[in-house]
């Protein structure tokens, strides 16, 4: 049985039929074209299809499509403008903390969720962050560095505001 | 950075990666991405036993459920087979569990997951031989009728005269070490999408390690020419060895596409994941050295047995390299060595990164630890007194043109503050070094080892590089871009690079064995070279001097000791092309190492661990790891700093964390939860020393860093663990109940 | 993996949740954040014809102190919500404390604290994909007569890994139960069977609604400690809390419950008795960890043997003993 549901995804309102026991994740991907999102394990385990709802990192595989009507959903799609990635991203690119880039969608949500929360955060705080997420290539190394600098980028571009 | 000043414009300064800004966006596409019209899902009925007898398959109700397209078993595959002793989809026998037995292709995954669920298979069981002690009994059933025991390979290396050296020897040591399997673990789990609609031409999307080699044995054994199939490799979520060969399910993938004239795209769940394939190694050694007291190696001797599964793909790579890399490291006047694989009924074997050397090393360096440590000798200076160095030529043949292992070593030890530390850190507290060698590229296993590149330029001076060697996330695409900068004198932005589709890139054996920066490094800087003759005749013309002594640097072109007569570069592109000749600039180039049996670089490297021991619980706490590496030259230091972060990590998940935990030939731990990865917890500091020996054979003297660090980085942490507890390690992964069980055994003694 | 078809109600009160239950009992789970339940649901192990949807229902959502000064939380509350209250962190920080050990900052952010309270108990064996399971007859949990980890056994040995379970049982934490026109309150520690099959007292028309800390009349301290393989995102190896009343060095009364090392968390009365008659010392901690060790009756499971469960549990008894005598500080999750 399909339900038709109103998904707020990166502001904009989708009008999509759904069946319910299809996940926010296969909804983003299959119907809406939101790929950059990625299927990982499908069981919570790898943090790869990091969304950011109501301004929380969640996974997308463990939620149903029908529980996401009237919460604002954020994808990896929704944060970089034309003219310029997000800090997030430009740090992540400048530090060398993206090699496949498999998991970064994911990590990048959920970095710019915890400095959405806390602008600066320390190491116990960035790591007690990304313990849900998984990346094989980096070491997570790099990636602790990227989030440090997308900390400095953005209080930068708060300054110049 | 310890390095003289590099006289290069682009080579040797960090900068991101070229495709990292899209990468950040999720714009990448990867396998999974990709949606093709009519795409179909595929599903794979897989063996639930470990060995038996397929008595009888019944498709008819699976093919009767709506959505299903098509359904096939060993009848529909016309024989295939994927490997020596491996039949596409089983006829009569099974081997493992989770061997393929059938496939669907239906309209969804939910249709194809039923579909394959309607599949009945009646199996009768035979015995299954699930260890090496099993495998390896003289009475042992057989396998493999075509074997005449489950001794599917075997390889012996003898150099020197062993039994003199043993005999000259002033002391032997024995020690026998076991590891256990390990898992790639790829963030982007196994999968393929495969175009056969028409019986002409294959195209399959598939994250993987090397276009080229996928594209020959899809061909060969489908009956197909190579040119009608198409391989598009776009991004690749990581690789670590394990994706060098074309394994069932992109077989079985296109099969079901010819059958069903639709695209069909086969994705695995994430415990399929494990049935694919184990790693690692579950291996038993046997290491005897014999050393003259002042703590001289003279001889080396092993014996390996390697449980390679089921089946045999590509491991006799592992048995050919461990027994040569025992004497790449040392000087040494002799070696022995004896490699066996064994067939079981578990998963098949396939590399894990580190190609089988990572336990090897870790076997190694614990032997020679304990060796330190009975002779009364610092580990360090064991390793400084037997170093290979520049100049040395191995027993094998190999000989080293560069080699920064003394400095790595010395390096290393300065940094960690080894002499402050080894045998004064306070109870429970270690130290350890390793030190490891790795080849540039993979000379030695192939006949050629060819890569190919072309270069075209355009009139606005910028410029297209088609390569073949995929970029897994280590980076080789931009540090080609760097090289072909630097021998072209323009800026890495202006270059772009295409890659990832056999109809287009040129020839390229892939990137595994060590070869992205060294061999591929080495072709586009001849392609760019190539093109730099056609420009330099133009420019030689218009500047009035002979081409030999014109300088192409930061995107323009004038004669040695006259900057201020400069064109630009693109200015010359353009007079090349709007000239009556009208030539259209374009770069061909490759490079096969000239040498015979082994590759012309090896890089080197020296860690150095220090670790905590938790007695009570078992638990290790890495707390930081120092890593030299000697790299001949730093291409992009930033992306040489992501390998080494990246491999001391996984190492240290390999020799701390990871194991597939077996239970009648099922892991048990198929999962991201349960297989103990390391996360950002389990960080530890990292102190990078990268040592650049400019090599004469690499590419601005660069050599590998793909698996040299790895292999370096159990051993060490190994050893440090052995001298935190003061007793040696004798299996890996060192959980914490071994470690409390090897604790156990040390009061035992005393 | 994908979620096989099913029905989804989202109720607008608990009244109407309760209706649901009682109407399609045996054939029916609640959802509440989903992270413990879908996967299950992924992995074939349960197929509900329906789902009932409570984790947004207002009268689930509640922390509240009440007259008598006990601590009330609803059992819809998210975990990362309850990691960071206050009221909780003055009035229970042990349970806060083990709030913020389970699992992931992404998993927290979506389960509830009623989820985690109601985990379903874990095994090598039992979580797996269909497709892994079919290698094996069915064990105790998925409808058999055997146990594939503890072979021989007459019962399932699935573990039970809510981490918030030992913290509550120390706290004397009551669970709230509910279902349609009633509802009952039971010490958390009956709550628990030791019996990883059926590992609650819940019926299938009931939901667990709330849990109440007493707070009011409790003078003691409570503790709570974790060992995890990996630091972030694990299930324990074991757990445990402990929660001691006394003056100085003397102990009148005295909880260490053990978690993760059974299929029911441990009460370990013997070694409460050890530190009640000894009072709190170096020498009792001592004494307690033996105490504990001989009195666990845990079993070898294929790869942990029960020798090294039962180092463990010494481990955590002394280590959750001396944070009593340690000047107070923030408790952190033991490393790895």
């Amino acid at each position: 049985m399909k339900k038709i549901i109103t998904l707020e995804v990166n502001g904009d309102l989708h009008e999509v039929a759904v069946a319910v026991h299809q996940t926010l994740l296969e909804v983003l991907r299959d119907k809406l074209g939101l790929t950059g999102t990625k299927r990982g394990c499908a069981v919570g385990t790898c943090g790869v299809c990091t969304v950011i709802i109501d301004g929380k990192a969640m996974l997308a595989c463990l939620l149903l499509a029908v529980e996401c009507q009237g919460r604002s959903i954020t994808t990896i799609e929704g944060i970089s403008s034309a003219d310029e990635l997000h800090p997030v991203q430009q740090a992540f690119v400048d530090q060398g903390a993206i090699q496949c880039g498999f998991c970064t969608p994911g990590i990048v949500m959920t970095s710019k969720a915890l400095l959405d929360k806390t602008p600066r955060p320390d190491d116990e705080q960035i790591r007690e962050a990304l313990a849900g997420t998984f990346c094989r290539c980096t070491g997570h190394i790099k990636i602790m560095e990227a989030v440090k600098t997308a900390s400095q980028y953005e209080r930068a571009e708060k300054k110049s505001d | 950075m310890s390095t003289k000043r590099s006289t290069y414009s682009i080579v040797g300064k960090s900068r991101p990666k070229l495709d990292a800004p899209l990468k950040s966006t999720g714009r990448s596409l990867f396998t999974d991405d990709i949606v093709l019209p009519g795409m179909l899902h595929g599903k794979i009925v897989r063996s639930p036993i470990a060995h038996g007898r397929i008595v009888n398959i019944d498709t008819s109700r699976a093919e009767r459920l709506q959505g299903v397209k098509a359904v096939i078993t060993h009848r529909d595959t016309g024989g295939v087979m994927v490997g020596p002793d491996q039949m596409l989809l089983c006829d009569d026998t099974v081997n493992y569990i989770g061997d393929e037995v059938a496939a669907v292709a239906a309209v969804d995954e939910e249709t194809a997951a039923e579909a394959a669920e309607l599949i009945q298979v009646e199996y009768e069981p035979l015995p299954a031989i699930l260890t090496l002690q099993e495998a390896s009994a003289p009475d042992a059933p057989i396998l493999h009728t075509y074997c005449e025991d489950n001794f599917a390979d075997e390889r012996t290396m003898v150099y020197g005269d062993p039994d003199k050296a043993f005999a000259e020897s002033e002391y032997v040591r024995s020690d026998e070490f076991i590891s256990n399997p390990t898992h790639n673990c790829f963030a982007e789990l196994h999968v393929a999408l495969a175009d056969y609609s028409l019986p002409g031409k294959l195209s399959m999307w598939t994250p993987s390690q090397t276009a080229i080699l996928f594209q020959k044995n899809l061909a060969q054994n489908l009956g197909l020419s190579e040119s009608n199939v198409r391989m598009c490799c776009l991004n690749t979520g990581g690789a670590f060895s394990g994706r060098t060969d074309v394994k069932p399910h992109h077989y079985i993938a296109a099969l079901l596409s010819r059958k069903a004239a639709r695209p069909v795209k086969i994705m695995c769940s994430v415990d399929e994941e494990f049935i694919v394939c184990r790693a690692g190694g579950n291996n038993i050694y046997r290491f005897k050295t014999g050393f003259m007291k002042d703590g001289t190696l003279k001889v080396i001797e092993a014996d390996m047995l390697h449980d390679c599964g089921a089946y045999v793909e590509t491991q006799f790579i592992v048995l050919l390299l461990t027994g040569i890399m025992l004497q790449l490291l040392y000087k040494v006047e002799a070696m022995r060595y004896q490699g066996k694989l064994v067939y079981t009924n578990n998963i098949p074997y396939y590399f894990h990164h580190g190609g089988g050397m990572t336990p090897e090393q870790f076997a190694l360096g614990q032997h020679l630890d304990l060796v330190a440590r009975d002779l009364g000798i610092d580990p360090v200076d064991l390793q400084l007194k037997n170093a290979v160095e520049k100049g040395y030529t191995t027993l094998s043949g190999t000989h080293y043109a560069s080699c920064g292992l003394k400095e790595c070593i010395k390096k290393a030890a300065r940094k960690a503050g080894w002499k402050k530390k080894y045998g004064k850190l306070p109870p429970y507290r270690g130290i350890g070094i390793g030190c490891g060698v790795m080849s540039s590229g993979g000379k030695g296993m192939f006949v050629h080892d060819t890569s190919a590149a072309f270069i075209k330029i355009a009139e606005d001076g910028k410029a297209s590089l088609f390569t073949g060697l995929p970029d897994m996330g280590q980076g080789s695409h931009t540090t080609m871009a760097i090289i072909a900068a630097e021998a072209l004198g323009i800026t890495t932005e202006d270059i772009t690079v295409v890659s990832g589709d056999t109809d287009i890139d040129p020839f390229d054996v892939g990137s595994f064995s060590q070869r992205g920066t060294f061999t591929t490094g080495n072709a586009v800087k001849a392609a760019c070279l190539d093109a730099k003759k056609q420009l330099a005749k133009t420019a030689a013309l218009k500047l009035g001097v002979k081409p030999s002594a014109l300088v192409f640097k930061q995107r323009s072109v004038y004669p040695k000791g006259a900057p201020e007569q400069a064109m630009a570069f693109e200015d010359i592109v353009f007079d090349t092309l709007h000239s009556k000749e009208g030539r259209f600039v374009m770069g061909r180039g490759f490079y096969n190492s000239p040498s015979d049996k082994a590759s012309l670089a090896y890089s080197f490297g020296t860690q150095i661990a220090e670790v905590e021991v938790d007695p009570e619980t078992g638990f290790v706490k890495l707390l930081r790891m120092t890593v030299a590496h000697d790299v001949g030259r730093a291409i992009n230091p930033l992306a040489v700093e992501g390998q080494l972060d990246g491999q001391a990590f996984s190492g240290a998940g390999q020799i701390l964390f990871e194991e597939c935990l077996m239970d009648s030939g099922q892991i048990l731990n198929p999962s991201r939860l349960d297989y103990k990865l390391p996360r950002p917890f389990e960080l530890f500091e990292i102190e990078h020393i990268i040592v650049e020996t400019n090599d004469p054979f690499g590419p601005f003297g660069a050599k590998e860093v793909a698996e040299g660090p790895l292999v370096t980085t159990a051993q060490t942490i190994a050893n440090a663990v052995s001298n935190a507890i003061g007793y040696p390690i004798k299996e890996i992964p060192v959980t914490p109940e071994r470690i409390l069980e090897a604790l156990k055994q040390k009061q035992k003694q005393h | 993996m994908r979620l096989l078809r099913f029905e989804h109600f989202k109720p607008s009160s608990l009244e109407e949740a309760l209706t649901a239950m009682q109407e399609s009992a045996g054939n029916v789970r609640v959802l509440a954040g989903g992270t413990d339940l879908l996967v299950n649901m992924k992995c074939g192990l349960e197929q509900p014809g329906l789902i009932v949807s409570i984790g947004s229902l207002p009268e689930l959502n509640t922390i509240a102190e009440d007259p008598s000064g006990d601590l009330r939380i609803g059992a819809g509350m998210n975990l990362s919500e309850l990691a960071e209250n206050s009221l909780l962190a003055a009035k229970a920080p042990a349970l806060r404390d083990a709030i913020k050990s389970i699992a992931s900052q992404h998993i927290r952010n979506m389960a509830t604290l009623g989820g985690n309270v109601c985990l379903d108990t874990r095994c090598w064996y039992y979580n797996q994909s269909k497709l892994w399971r079919a290698s094996r007859p069915a064990c105790y949990k998925t409808g058999g007569d055997q146990c594939h980890a503890t072979r021989g056994s007459e019962r399932c040995h699935a573990i039970n890994s809510a981490d918030t379970a030992p913290a509550l049982i120390a706290l004397g934490a009551q669970v709230v139960v509910q279902k349609k026109g009633s509802q009952r309150q039971i010490p958390a520690e009956d709550f628990y069977r030791d019996h990883g099959a059926r590992h609650t007292v819940l019926e299938p028309d009931e939901l667990l609604s709330g849990l109440v800390i007493p707070c009011g009349n409790e003078t003691g301290k409570t503790h709570f400690l974790k060992i995890s393989r990996r630091q972030g995102i694990d299930f324990a190896l074991g757990s445990i809390a402990a929660h001691l009343a006394g003056n100085g060095s003397t102990c009148h009364s005295a909880r260490l419950v053990i978690g993760s090392l059974g299929s029911a968390p441990i009460v370990l009365e013997k070694t409460a008795q050890v530190l009640v008659e000894a009072g709190l010392s170096q020498e009792s901690i001592q004494a307690a960890a033996e105490a504990a060790r001989s009195e666990l009756g845990v079993l070898t499971t294929l790869f942990s043997s029960a020798g090294y469960k039962r180092d463990l549990a010494q481990v955590l008894v002394k280590r959750v003993l001396h944070s009593f005598i340690k000047k107070p500080t923030t408790q952190k999750r033991t490393r790895r």
